[in-house]
């Protein structure tokens, strides 16, 4: 199908695909679009397609160029939608050379087991002539994945995005003012695959935006090509800190959770906040995990930058509400913010550092160790509350107190 | 069982460990900013800075050194433009490589008194 005259989409449809990398649901499949570009002196093949489908991305291949053609193969990503045609493609066309990213090369051997695969990285600005054409690379790592790359053939301002752009929807129309409405379909790839990684979404667009971009081609879903420019500009929106346009950019921000079966994990969580107001210069929120749903909870961690957690220990662990809340943090870059764990307890009291490895496990910043106390807080152990607050506030604040302390205390 | 104290300067913090301890088994306990990824030393994102007491850290595996190269080779590529790549190479090998300044948690351990702090 030709994208323009010198642009074919040579992908493949699977309009049965209802779950996508375990996680994703894609009600209305999805296309894995990979194109091939002709300039005066040669063919380009920028991506290929799923193994599974891999016959469909031959067939249309051979319709529109000879093997005997492509100079270049581009692998703007590696994951397996993307390179499973790969090997076949370079058996078929040996003459091509493959470019990938630097990032790539080892995800190159591990994914085909052949170490003697021959390609050229390439990073920004690298440039590829066809002849009359030229394809530029963008080097846009941790889109998601660290290969990952996008390709700019200049002269027909076309930006081949990887997945970048792109949506799990299939519709044999192919472009943006045929398909039907994928909305949805837009938002939910880009808040399950692109939000983890919005610093370097923004990284990206500052190469992104300076071109004149006359069509986008991602790797799944509608091709971009009425107002291309209105979906760079969404994922701007998008990957903006929402926090930071309602207040002033230095104010940082703690939230403190809990959930308490009788009441003690909440007097700790307000004592807590006491002796974190009495270090001050950071806006505090008090959330009771009983009263609330975890989704837009999601969005405040997300512009947060320290994350309290409190749980009760029932059954040797802690609640389910405080796992949803934790679990959910996968969604979102939570790396390097600080965070600590609390908890009241009856008997045992494993909840405390369990959430505490969790914590750490998605590599947040734990300064100071979990804090629990056995049952009702006496007056001295609720002013451990109040100085472990003011610990977390200090250190916060970029003032932490001087501690020494052996490691068998960590 | 020998020890070492070795200083996290970011957040203020002095642990004592027993000799052969990786940094990055402490830092992610203290809150230290010291990023990590694989801990394996390929991915290159738990670099530290010495900030004192280099010489009472290991000695930096060839891995290590790969790595490193590698990160800083981004810096390098900027750097280009500017001809004489490979006196720079060499700088950086000289300046960052030999266990002065730059390192990684995952893979430096201690066996004397330091202090060090995120890149």
């Amino acid at each position: 199908m030709a994208v323009t005259d010198r642009v074919h989409w040579i992908g493949a449809f699977d309009p049965k695909m209802r779950t996508f990398d375990v996680i994703l649901k894609t009600p209305n499949g999805t296309t894995y679009n990979a194109y091939l570009v002709r300039g005066s002196e040669g063919v380009a093949v920028i991506d290929t397609v799923k193994a599974e489908t891999a016959d469909q991305f031959f067939t249309r291949l051979e319709a529109v160029a000879d093997y005997s053609e492509i100079k270049v193969i581009v692998l703007n990503h590696l994951e397996p939608d993307h390179s499973g045609a790969l090997p076949e493609l370079m058996r078929r066309a040996p003459q091509a050379t493959l470019y990938i990213s630097d990032a790539a090369q080892l995800m190159l051997k591990a994914l085909l087991n052949n170490s003697n695969i021959a390609y050229t990285p390439v990073t920004t600005n690298d440039r590829v002539s066809l002849g009359d054409r030229t394809l530029r690379f963008l080097n846009t790592p941790y889109l998601h994945w660290p290969d990952t790359q996008c390709t700019y053939l200049e002269e027909e301002g076309v930006l081949f995005s990887g997945d970048v752009f792109g949506c799990h929807y299939c519709d044999e129309q192919l472009f943006n003012d045929s398909v039907g409405d994928f909305r949805f379909s837009f938002e939910y790839y880009y808040s399950h695959i692109m939000r983890p990684f919005k610093q370097y979404v923004l990284s990206a667009l500052e190469l992104i935006e300076p071109l004149q971009i006359n069509l986008i081609a991602p790797t799944h879903g509608p091709i971009l090509r009425d107002h291309p420019r209105h979906y760079v500009e969404r994922y701007r929106e998008l990957s903006t800190p929402q926090l930071h346009l309602e207040i002033d950019h230095d104010v940082k921000t703690m939230l403190i959770f809990y959930i308490s079966s009788y009441g003690n994990t909440m007097h700790m969580a307000e004592a807590i906040r006491d002796g974190a107001l009495e270090i001050g210069g950071f806006r505090i929120s008090l959330y009771d995990l009983e009263g609330g749903e975890v989704e837009p909870f999601v969005d405040l961690v997300e512009d947060a930058d320290a994350i309290l957690v409190g749980s009760p220990t029932i059954n040797g662990d802690a609640v389910k509400p405080v796992w949803d809340l934790l679990s959910s943090f996968a969604k979102i870059n939570v790396k390097g913010k600080v965070a600590g764990a609390f908890g009241s307890y009856g008997w045992s009291g494993e909840a405390v550092r369990m959430v505490e490895d969790r914590l750490r496990g998605l590599k947040m910043r734990v300064p100071a160790g979990g804090l629990r106390i056995k049952l009702i807080p006496s007056d001295v152990e609720l002013e451990d509350c109040r100085d472990y607050g003011r610990d977390i506030g200090a250190f916060l604040m970029g003032k932490p107190r001087a501690r020494e302390i052996d490691m068998s205390q960590l | 069982m020998a020890k070492a104290k070795i200083k996290f300067a970011d957040v203020n913090v002095t642990v004592t460990v027993p000799v052969g301890t990786r940094i990055i088994e402490i830092s992610e306990k203290v809150g230290s900013y010291i990023a990590y990824n694989c801990r394996e030393g390929d991915c290159g994102s738990c670099l530290f800075t010495v900030l004192d007491g280099a010489e009472n850290l290991s000695t930096p595996s060839s891995l290590e050194e790969a790595t490193l190269f590698a990160h800083f080779q981004e810096v390098l590529d900027g750097w280009r433009s500017a001809g004489d790549l490979e006196s720079l190479q060499s700088m950086m090998r000289r300046e960052n490589f030999a266990g002065k300044t730059c390192r990684l948690a995952c893979q430096t351990q201690v066996f004397g008194d330091a202090t060090v702090a995120p890149i």
